[in-house]
């Protein structure tokens, strides 16, 4: 890999803005995430992090800015007052570069969990069957739950289809992956089996952006901590730099809400 | 202007006929739907019993009369009453053969049919009843008919109220099957007026109409009515 | 009540049975793919569409299937001369075509609004998942929506095949002599309605027992996640 294929940012957001309606709930926001970053995006509800995420792969149209994967803007049209998605396919092809992970799983309940695995390789990459098996067992494995692969979601815990539902990012060999408070709907025992996937996933290098409330995850397994407030970036910078001596008050006092 | 014509209400115009004609028919409707009722509150008592001969019963009278035709039905009350009749009149000594009136044979056809259809819907009311409610009641030392009439029946009823709707509609397109027994209904009478106009396209589509707007009107009603019952319900005053 | 009576007069109806399960199959068939194309209509971008859609609806549920009947059957016999002249009169004076055209129609009202449930009814989170997976278009609706729209109308739409079986004895009032008519027959030819009517009544509730049963294992067979969870290894083993 070229120098400068190391240097550009694997995502870029410039200026970005977002409204429901009469509220604006992103007002501006840019940055750039690099390779091998496990980026912490912390703030408190409203804040807009969530809608940050979704605007990355599109599920949410922004009102204004750009976005950037991979190198490559993807291209909006005027429709009406807003926004609209130009071309279906690049985004088709961007989003099975960004994987997503979601707070409820959103697994497909009529397919087993091996399918679930499997249904996008095939379907939108356009992979052979028997590697994309082969390869969704390993991941099963990976996780931890390779007994469960003939299993429907309906029939496993929620740590459980957690881990599947990332598996299934894993399987799609995306460039990053977006996690959308991923432990948020999880009951307290069940969050410590998912944090294990995600931190080894972080060891293993990488680009991991991540959504959450999990103060101690961002703390001890993120490289970098954005912080949200009102829909602008307050704080933006290495995760001990960011812990150990906050430029914003507003971020000290979210901290300490949560440091015991 | 001879379309005209044929709809007015004078000598040579079809219009009172066929007037006439949809009152039968709603008041067929009316009468099948309320021994429907009648018959469908029984049977739904039936099906809650304690006593597994009264339930089975009950099944077994819903799933069959749901599964064979309404035209059946009809034939069997419309020829079956005339054939008892018949007989019953021929033994005490009048000749001949005497048919049994085709309103009660239809009326009773329709609400024996609907009957089952509305025993589930009073079940299904009955099961979403709340029976905290009626706990509540019985801690209050009502009991029997004053538990029944204050407390329980007026559940059953708001809950039934939308399925009790989809009967209606039913029964109404229903009653155009009577017409098989001559009775002059607004089928009927579309059919008569056809044949004598030799516009049977008019007269089929207009009596569709109106059964269209009764349809219409019906809705409305029985929206009005879940409105002002729902009241009550859980989200307070709308 | 005379049993042997009982019996002849099952024979001689059950040669009415395979007009009734070729109008049901037909007429089920048909407006299945009626219905879907309304449904699909309900949900289009333009207005008109969607209008044309629910007027539709509204028009076919609010009158009586009769009524629909006999507006095609006799009332387009007005029309002789034009369908004569565009080669279409074969079809419109033969009452199978007749009856079929009412029945699908009809039972393309009730379908329609049944799919839409379903449709309406698939989890905004299963189609997001998809659509961050990289999914759009005819893809997403192939391999998300409509599977998990068709499991969830099945019980529903097989209730609806029950109901054209018993649609089906309407034809007997347009000349056709399926279960229905041969019945009318032998009861204006013995008056023995009650015999007759036990008889065509056991042969329709045979034939809609049947139906539901079949129904019921399709249903089982497609959703096997609303099962509980399989009891033992093995079990899940069998599911590869």
């Amino acid at each position: 890999m070229s120098e400068s294929d190391r240097m550009q940012p694997v995502i870029s957001l410039r200026s970005l803005h977002k409204s429901f309606g009469s509220l604006e709930v992103l007002k501006g926001i840019s940055f750039d995430a690099h390779k091998g970053e496990v980026i912490a995006v912390l703030g408190s509800s409203g804040s807009g992090k969530s809608t940050m995420l979704r605007c990355i792969n599109m599920l949410e149209i922004p009102t204004a800015g750009e976005v950037v994967v991979g190198g490559e803007t993807i291209r909006l049209k005027k429709h009406g007052a807003n926004l609209a998605i130009a071309d279906q396919r690049q985004i088709d092809s961007v989003r099975s570069r960004a994987a997503m992970v979601f707070q409820s799983f959103n697994l497909w309940s009529h397919m087993t969990i091996l399918e679930n695995l499997i249904e996008a390789p095939i379907h939108v990459q356009r992979r052979s069957r028997a590697e994309c098996v082969a390869e969704a067992i390993a991941l099963l494995e990976k996780v931890g739950i390779a007994d469960k692969r003939n299993a429907y979601p309906g029939h496993l815990s929620g740590g459980q289809q957690q881990r599947a539902a990332i598996a299934r990012a894993l399987a799609m060999h995306p460039q990053v992956l977006l996690f959308d408070e991923p432990t948020s709907a999880l009951d307290p025992e069940r969050v410590g089996e998912v944090l294990t996937v995600m931190r080894s996933l972080a060891n293993e290098g990488r680009t991991m952006l991540v959504v959450t409330h999990e103060i101690a995850f961002a703390r001890d397994v993120a490289s970098r901590v954005i912080f949200l407030h009102e829909g602008i970036v307050e704080e933006d910078g290495p995760a001990n730099k960011v812990f150990g001596n906050p430029r914003s008050e507003r971020f000290r006092r979210f901290i300490s809400t949560f440091e015991r | 202007m001879e379309l005209l014509h044929n709809f007015s209400f004078g000598p040579g115009g079809w219009g009172a006929a066929l007037l006439a004609a949809t009152l039968t028919t709603v008041a067929v409707a009316v009468c099948g739907f309320v021994i429907g009722g009648v018959i469908g509150a029984l049977v739904a008592w039936a099906k809650l019993a304690e006593r597994a001969l009264l339930r089975f019963a009950a099944d077994l009278y819903t799933t069959v009369l749901r599964s064979i035709p309404d035209l059946l039905v009809i034939y069997l009350f419309y020829f079956g009453g005339s054939l008892a009749v018949t007989q019953a009149v021929n033994f005490w000594g009048r000749d001949g053969f005497v048919g049994v009136p085709p309103f009660a044979a239809g009326a009773m056809a329709i609400g024996v049919v609907s009957g089952a259809y509305q025993a589930e819907v009073f079940r299904g009311a009955f099961r979403a009843s709340s029976r905290g409610e009626i706990e509540a009641g019985k801690a209050v030392g009502m009991s029997g008919l004053l538990l029944f009439r204050r407390i329980i029946a007026p559940q059953v009823l708001r809950h039934a109220l939308p399925g009790t709707g989809n009967v209606w509609q039913m029964v109404l397109k229903e009653s155009a099957l009577i017409s098989v027994t001559g009775l002059v209904e607004l089928l009927r009478q579309a059919q008569i007026a056809a044949g004598s106009t030799r516009k049977p396209f008019e007269f089929f589509l207009i009596a569709g109409a109106i059964f269209l707007a009764i349809t219409w009107i019906s809705q409305h009603v029985f929206s009005c009515f879940e409105r002002r019952t729902g009241r009550y319900a859980a989200g307070g005053l709308y | 009540m005379d049993p042997f009576f009982i019996r002849d007069s099952f024979f001689q109806l059950l040669s009415g049975v395979p007009l009734t399960i070729e109008l049901t199959v037909v007429g089920f068939l048909l407006g299945l793919v009626l219905a879907m194309l309304i449904a699909l209509m309900r949900f289009s971008r333009s207005l008109p569409l969607r209008n044309a859609a629910r007027s539709y609806v509204f028009v076919m549920r609010g009158t009586p299937l009769l009524v629909q009947m006999f507006l095609i059957y006799y009332g387009l016999g007005q029309f002789r001369p034009t369908f004569q002249s565009l080669g279409l009169w074969q079809f419109f004076r033969e009452p199978y075509w007749c009856g079929i055209l009412a029945l699908s129609f009809n039972s393309a009202a009730y379908g329609s609004e049944v799919l839409r449930g379903a449709l309406n009814s698939v989890s905004k989170r299963e189609i997001e998942a998809a659509r961050a997976c990289g999914m759009s278009g005819v893809l997403l609706y192939r391999r998300i929506v409509l599977p998990i729209a068709l499991r969830q109308a099945l019980p529903a739409y097989g209730n609806e095949l029950i109901l054209m079986v018993k649609a089906t004895s309407l034809v007997s009032t347009i000349t056709m002599m399926e279960v229905t008519g041969i019945a009318a027959r032998l009861i204006s030819e013995t008056y023995r309605p009650v015999e007759v009517f036990i008889a065509a009544g056991a042969i329709y509730f045979a034939i809609n027992f049947l139906l539901t049963r079949a129904v019921s294992m399709l249903d089982w067979w497609l959703t096997p996640h609303f099962r509980g969870v399989p009891k033992s290894r093995q079990q899940e083993r069998a599911n590869v």
